[in-house]
């Protein structure tokens, strides 16, 4: 498979020491589904505003489509389509006037425009409020509105920025069947970050996780869930017993109290293992707060590559808020 | 320029879609002339209009040229920091990454404020003239004067319209951008000439005025209304005025194109 995006080195360091993205080099197949997966402040966005001439690099370079990031800037623009994680559609215009306004700025020819309008309002399922103002439209709709903004130009490249964030579970559920529609019938490739591993997990044929603006590891799903090689137990006590439990199943696979407190361990056979670990707390009188069995799934990937939760920045405020932890 | 005409199109449904700031707009130049137009009534003392305001029969038709000029300053002004609100509502980074020039996200702005600022003027030239014992307008005003009259605004309006758009090319605080229009419109406004003649000036702050192209404005276009066929010297005088604003504008929106090209950001 030929590469739609190639990108070497790529560093953006802001106010002379901050690191935002990190000497990344990676290869995206075209036609792909490619994922970039990481906590807030991973990189992903400032990386996304790089290769859409937003931001311009440090150092480093990409192609994309063939087209060198540091030398075909406004070519780029031309053959890429882009859907911001912030709403950048206007409030005072409509639906319609939004898409028609990015379409002249793209240069679409009239006709062309009007019929590529249409077909993705219907698409998205916003032609019957077309010509209402954005300001009445809700999240939802504002979101699809831009998701198609993007596709305007039909773009060679779509990126997606965080394109559910903030929206419910129903809403996000919609649009992740809109973005799959995208994906079967334009056949492009897109580039989708998120913070949301399932968002991930269903919609990307390979994925990168981002951490402090590097690249962690890379492949698909499946292979990563495989590279873990084992069963996940996580367990939480009631009292300070975490060191001993830790010393004393240092043979598994690999023990570690976690940032939250929990204890994970990675064993080759939970069957085996978790009985033995119930005798244990048990002959120990340690009782277990909860106690968990998992197969790798694309969290426990998260965990074993970053040592954190992918929310622990969410579970660290709540739990300084006093909120209980499920 | 990809993208002046429809950022162009955009920016004036916003303005008419948004009658508060289209009126508001219309109505402060109003008030301006009725109220303070009819603030140094000098006939009652026996005194000639013409003498203190240089040649102007009153002094509404005297103020106009200021009037006029100062609607050029305000809608350049705004013009020029609205790309803040565009920046704050996130609408600026979908202009940034559409492929056309960056220039034209801030000269659209300029392009809109032009139409805007005919309309204004039309509309003051059509109260002044209706307001009892109002504008005088010379018999001798044709079109060249009113092309001179148009200009002299829409350059004042090139002139701070890319001041500003300079200013906001990075900024992200709105309330810092008013803070300076609030700082530097009053001295723009009380020493130049928009407002009262250079003689009843204080001799510092006449010569200070002299350099101010809000005076070029407000006095070019005062000499065609007020005398409408102008003598050698007024012509030379409105000569040196346009020139004057001419290189300004032109330098202005110069560096409006250099620094919006490199600079804009999100």
């Amino acid at each position: 498979m030929d590469n739609s995006i190639e990108i070497e080195n790529l560093t953006k360091i802001y106010g002379g020491n901050i690191k935002a993205v990190d000497n990344v080099t990676l290869k995206i197949g075209r036609g792909q589904v490619y994922g970039l997966l990481g906590q807030n402040g991973a990189g992903k966005t400032t990386l996304i505003k790089m290769l859409t001439g937003i931001l311009k690099p440090t150092s480093g370079t990409a192609k994309i489509a063939g087209f060198d990031l540091n030398k075909d800037a406004l070519k780029i623009r031309q053959i890429t389509g882009v859907v911001p994680q912030d709403f950048t559609t206007d409030a005072d215009l409509s639906g319609y006037e939004n898409l028609k306004l990015v379409a002249d700025l793209y240069g679409v020819p009239k006709k062309e425009a009007e019929e590529r309008i249409e077909t993705l309002l219907n698409m998205v399922d916003l032609y019957d409020v077309k010509n209402r103002r954005v300001s009445a439209y809700s999240g939802g709709m504002r979101k699809r509105l831009e998701l198609i903004c993007g596709l305007i130009n039909t773009p060679e490249v779509l990126f997606l920025d965080e394109p559910t964030l903030g929206l419910d579970v129903t809403t996000r559920s919609n649009l992740w069947k809109y973005i799959k529609s995208i994906r079967d019938e334009f056949k492009i490739t897109i580039i989708l970050t998120s913070h949301y591993l399932d968002e991930v997990d269903a919609l990307s044929d390979r994925l990168s996780i981002m951490d402090h603006g590097k690249i962690i590891v890379s492949g698909t799903s499946d292979e990563l869930k495989k590279s873990l090689k084992g069963d996940i137990i996580t367990l939480r006590v009631k009292n300070d017993s975490e060191e001993k439990i830790v010393e004393n199943f240092k043979d598994a696979i690999e023990v570690k109290k976690m940032e939250m407190g929990d204890i994970r361990m990675k064993v080759n056979n939970s069957d085996v293992v978790l009985p033995e670990l119930m005798k244990y707390l048990a002959s120990n009188n340690i009782s277990p707060e909860s106690i968990s069995i998992r197969k790798p799934s694309l969290d426990e990937v998260f965990i074993e590559y970053t040592g954190k939760h992918i929310d622990s920045e969410q579970k660290d405020y709540a739990k300084m808020m006093g909120f209980k932890q499920r | 320029m990809g993208g002046l005409i429809p950022l162009t199109i955009r920016d004036l449904k916003r303005w008419y879609r948004n009658p508060v700031s289209a009126i508001v707009g219309v109505i402060q130049p109003i008030f301006w002339i009725v109220l303070f137009g009819s603030a140094f009534d000098i006939a009652k003392f026996g005194v000639r209009s013409a003498f203190f305001f240089e040649g102007a029969p009153d002094y509404i038709t005297y103020l106009m040229g200021g009037i006029l000029t100062i609607i050029g300053l305000f809608t350049g002004m705004f013009s020029g920091v609205n790309i803040i609100w565009d920046r704050r509502l996130g609408i600026l980074q979908r202009f940034l990454i559409a492929p056309i020039n960056r220039s034209s996200i801030v000269f659209s702005r300029i392009l809109s404020s032009v139409v805007r600022i005919l309309v204004q003027v039309v509309i003051l030239f059509v109260v002044g003239l209706l307001i009892p014992d109002g504008l005088k307008i010379a018999k001798g005003f044709d079109i060249m004067d009113a092309v001179i009259l148009v200009s002299a605004v829409l350059m004042i309006s090139f002139i701070f319209s890319s001041l500003f758009s300079i200013i906001a090319v990075r900024m992200t605080k709105m309330e810092s951008v008013f803070g300076i229009v609030n700082l530097i419109n009053l001295p723009l406004m009380f020493a130049s000439y928009a407002m009262f003649p250079p003689d009843l000036m204080a001799n510092w702050l006449s010569n200070v005025a002299k350099y101010n192209p809000i005076s070029w404005s407000a006095q070019s276009v005062r000499l065609v209304i007020i005398n409408g066929s102008l003598s050698a010297s007024q012509a030379h005088s409105v000569l040196m005025y346009m020139t004057g604003l001419l290189v300004l504008s032109v330098f202005m929106l110069l560096l409006t194109y250099i620094l919006s090209e490199r600079e804009i950001r999100e």
